[in-house]
């Protein structure tokens, strides 16, 4: 578990009650000053080994990417964000995706996804053998508060789909 | 994201991240990370430059390599609008192929 999701819980609930105003004022600022950050100290550490050429990279982006024909976007009102995961597939285009993340400008990633969500790169990378395989499904998280759920749901799941999808490598692109 | 890429780093998954904001990334503490100089919405730089898409995507793959500190936070020299530097990036490196 990455952090204690009891000191966590506790700190957070306090933080939604005081920052509900400033949430609906839009002050961002204020509240991500306050947000209850908790890292543990340690640092975890999975060694490379290997080449590139051999392994499977995946990709997730917190840009809030979503299908626009055939997924939900992602909750952009809540204070709590939204915690769960969208698939993407590996042949998706730029046109099928909708952006559903209400604290970041949207503008540049509309016009080439790739900026938070280089899929065009990683595929031809894995086309001239650089990179041995790009994964069918790749991902989208959006802006999430809330973590526990995030912690105790959407991760576990998110870590049995990369893991059954044989990925080596996970490039993780925030927003 | 800082938590996801924890989780799958403590899962044995390796791991690399962008980031903006060299503050905000050392109280995330990834366990590897590339710091840019650009604004978010745009980690990759200015929409259709593929070619320098492409180098800090080769930037990860090296950094894989020559990253052995759990915590390692390398800035890239990147700038918007301006043209890549030489002489940085992996030309050479052993994952060519």
């Amino acid at each position: 578990m990455p952090i204690d999701l009891d000191t966590f819980k506790i700190a957070y609930e306090k933080w939604v009650e005081e920052s509900l105003p400033d949430y609906r004022a839009g002050n961002m600022q204020e509240i991500v000053k306050k947000y209850p950050f908790v890292v543990s100290d340690g640092i975890p550490w999975t060694p490379y080994r290997g080449r590139p050429s051999e392994q499977t990279f995946a990709l997730v982006t917190s840009g809030g990417l979503y299908l626009k024909k055939s997924q939900p976007p992602f909750n952009t009102e809540s204070i709590h964000g939204d915690p769960s995961l969208r698939e993407i597939p590996k042949t998706v285009r730029q046109e099928d995706l909708g952006i559903a993340h209400a604290h970041y400008d949207h503008s540049l990633a509309q016009q080439d996804i790739n900026i938070i969500f280089p899929i065009q790169r990683f595929i031809e990378l894995e086309k001239e053998g650089i990179i041995g395989r790009v994964p069918d499904t790749l991902y989208s998280f959006s802006y999430v508060n809330d973590v526990v759920t995030l912690v105790t749901k959407t991760l576990p799941d998110f870590i049995s789909r990369i893991k059954a999808a044989g990925v080596d490598v996970l490039l993780l692109v925030p927003v | 994201m800082g938590l996801i890429q924890r989780t799958a780093e403590e899962a044995g998954i390796v791991t690399i991240s962008m980031g903006n904001e060299a503050e905000r990334m050392a109280h995330i503490k990834p366990p590897r990370a590339l710091l840019v100089k650009f604004a978010r919405g745009s980690m990759f730089g200015e929409p259709g430059n593929v070619k320098r898409q492409r180098r800090i995507i080769m930037d990860a793959l090296e950094a894989l390599k020559t990253m052995t500190e759990p915590g390692t936070i390398r800035e890239l020299p990147y700038q918007w609008k301006r043209p890549d530097p030489e002489n940085f990036s992996c030309k050479k490196s052993s994952f060519s192929r």
